[in-house]
Order: structure tokens, then C-alpha cells, then sequence
């Protein structure tokens, strides 16, 4: 049985951020190798600035409400737990040339890498997933 | 109440926080010992028991009060297969052909949630400082989870001066008969 979990993050919101952060914390906690491939939009989710504001989709804001009352984690702090369990965030190179980001920007502990470094994790990974 | 060597308040907690801190807790554990957590998300019910089972401890069951879910894990570590060595054996089926008492050393969070009729409860870990509890002239029948734990109860008791012990093989797993439950919950 595979002992990994890859997820690809390619879009950046806060729906998005929870599907994400959510899954490779559980898994994590389950003893599980995980490393989020973060693209596109997804790089959002691990913005310095960035992650404290994502937001809901386009008529959706009303579930702020429904996040507070389950108390929900906020976003920055599955960040951080995610971290602590030992998470591997590998952050697009080419993304981030795009958009004129650097290392800097992100939250500590990063890699930085292509398509390949994530493949490279993900060859033997079971699931894949893609938020 | 259910008997547990810890206690993890995670009420409030939505998931996937549950499951987090109890990873984190149960990192504080003995192995063999009980963790108790508590909790109102009602997906921990089949997460905990799903977690359990991905990274090998027990899951002994729930108990719902107030609108709190009690979980009950039991801290298991990667189960070696060991040798059983206590020779004095018997199966479930010769057990209910044979009088005499069901000596049931699991936890006792694990007995509460289901155990032979009749069955007495001493956990493996209490086993040596209550063995006036138990009659020498009577046969005494070891059971627990799997015939771990009975092997090394059975054992304890033989050095004792025990001549009448046999461990009972396989353990409860696999005991098909009623169960008799000290709380209201489900495996």
C-alpha cells in the first residue's frame, strides 16, 4: 500500500484553500507522506498576504457565517498545522517567474520546484489529487 | 463512565481537528493504554474509527451523551506476531462445554463495550496486584483481544501457583456468541 499522498493546488480560493489544507492535514495525521504541489492561483494558498484573505466565490460570501459557527480553523493555522505534521509544500518555479514572485513571499519552509519534482513525489502516491 | 488512562477534550473542534489532536495525544500514550476523546463533530465517529484502523491502534467504540461523542482508542504499536507460549489452550467451542471462570484481561474500556456473560474483568496491567481476587480450585479461563495478552496473563498466573489456567484461542475477535455491553454504544 502507497504511503503518499500528492495533491496539486491550482486555484485560489478559500473553498479551495479548506479542500486542500483539510485533506493533507487528515492525511498526515494518519501517518501519511504528503507534499501540496501549489500552481497557478493555488500559490494563493500559501501567499504571506495572500492566504489571510482569500476569498469565497462569487455569491457565496454568506457562508462566513456557517465557518465561524462550526469553528472552522482559519486558513493560516491549517497552514501552520500542516507544517507542524510535516506537509511538503513545493511551490511552482514557472508560476511564480510568471508572476514575479520569489521564495520570499511565501511562508517559510518551502521548496521550490517544476512539474518534475512533484511527479517525482507522485509516481508511487496513491491518491492524487487535484483541487 | 467509561474507564480511560487519558482524556482529549476536542468538543467544538471541526474536522479535520478532531483527528489531529488525537494523532498528537495519543503520542503521550502507553502503548495499551486508553484514550478517551471527546467530541460534537459528528464526522469524528467514522473518522476516528477509520483513522484508527489506517494507522493501527484499536478502535473500542463510542458513546453518545448530551450530544458529546466519547470515542474509545486503544495506543497499539505495529503488532509483532509473537509466539504463543503458554501451552494449557482451549477454543470458544470447548469453553462453553467447560464451568469454571472467564478471565477477561483487556482494558477496561474494551470489556465495557462488550464481553463474554459472566466474564470477570481484571486488565493485564492490574492482573498482579488483584490475583487474591481469583480462587485456585477453580478453573480459570484467560481471554482478551486477540491471545496476546491472555498468553501472558495465563502465564503470571502459572508462576503464581496457578494449576488451572488455560488461555483461550483466538481471543474475542472472533467470539461469535452474545456480548453483554456496560454502556449504551456501538463498535
Amino acid at each position: 500500500m502507497s504511503n503518499k499522498v500528492a495533491i496539486i493546488a491550482a486555484n485560489g480560493g478559500m473553498f479551495d484553500a479548506y479542500k486542500v489544507f483539510n485533506i493533507a492535514t487528515a492525511a498526515a495525521a494518519s501517518d501519511k507522506e504528503v507534499a501540496i504541489f501549489f500552481t497557478f492561483e493555488g500559490l494563493n494558498l500559501i501567499h504571506k498576504q495572500g492566504m489571510h484573505a482569500l476569498e469565497m466565490p462569487a455569491g457565496k460570501e454568506h457562508f462566513a457565517e456557517g465557518f465561524k459557527k462550526a469553528q472552522v480553523p482559519s486558513i493560516p493555522e491549517l497552514v501552520e498545522m500542516a507544517t507542524e505534521l510535516g506537509v511538503k509544500f513545493i511551490a511552482c518555479q514557472m508560476t511564480m517567474d510568471v508572476m514575479g514572485l520569489t521564495k520570499e513571499d511565501f511562508v517559510d519552509n518551502i521548496e521550490v520546484g517544476g512539474a518534475v519534482t512533484f511527479l517525482d513525489f507522485a509516481k508511487d502516491a496513491s491518491p492524487t489529487l487535484t483541487f | 463512565m467509561v474507564k480511560a488512562d487519558k482524556q482529549l477534550d476536542a468538543k467544538g473542534l471541526a474536522c479535520p481537528m478532531p483527528i489531529v489532536k488525537t494523532k498528537k495525544t495519543i503520542n503521550e500514550l502507553e502503548e495499551g493504554q486508553v484514550l478517551e476523546v471527546q467530541a460534537t463533530d459528528k464526522g469524528s465517529k467514522a473518522d476516528l474509527a477509520a483513522w484508527a484502523g489506517t494507522v493501527g491502534h484499536q478502535y473500542i467504540g463510542t458513546v453518545e451523551e448530551d450530544d458529546v461523542l466519547y470515542h474509545y482508542i486503544r495506543k497499539c504499536s505495529d503488532d509483532t506476531i509473537e509466539e504463543k507460549t503458554y501451552e494449557k489452550t482451549v477454543s470458544h467451542d470447548d469453553l462453553e462445554e467447560r464451568d469454571g471462570l472467564v478471565l477477561d484481561v483487556r482494558e477496561e474500556a474494551e470489556f465495557a463495550f462488550g464481553h463474554m456473560e459472566g466474564a470477570k474483568s481484571i486488565p493485564m496491567g492490574e492482573l498482579e496486584s488483584r490475583m487474591d481476587e481469583l480462587d485456585k480450585n477453580q478453573e480459570i479461563f484467560v481471554i482478551c483481544r486477540t491471545g496476546k495478552r491472555s498468553d501472558m496473563a495465563a502465564q503470571l498466573l502459572a508462576k503464581n501457583g496457578f494449576t488451572k489456567v488455560y488461555n483461550v484461542l483466538p481471543g474475542m475477535t472472533e467470539w461469535n456468541g452474545n456480548l453483554t455491553k456496560n454502556v449504551n454504544g456501538g463498535m
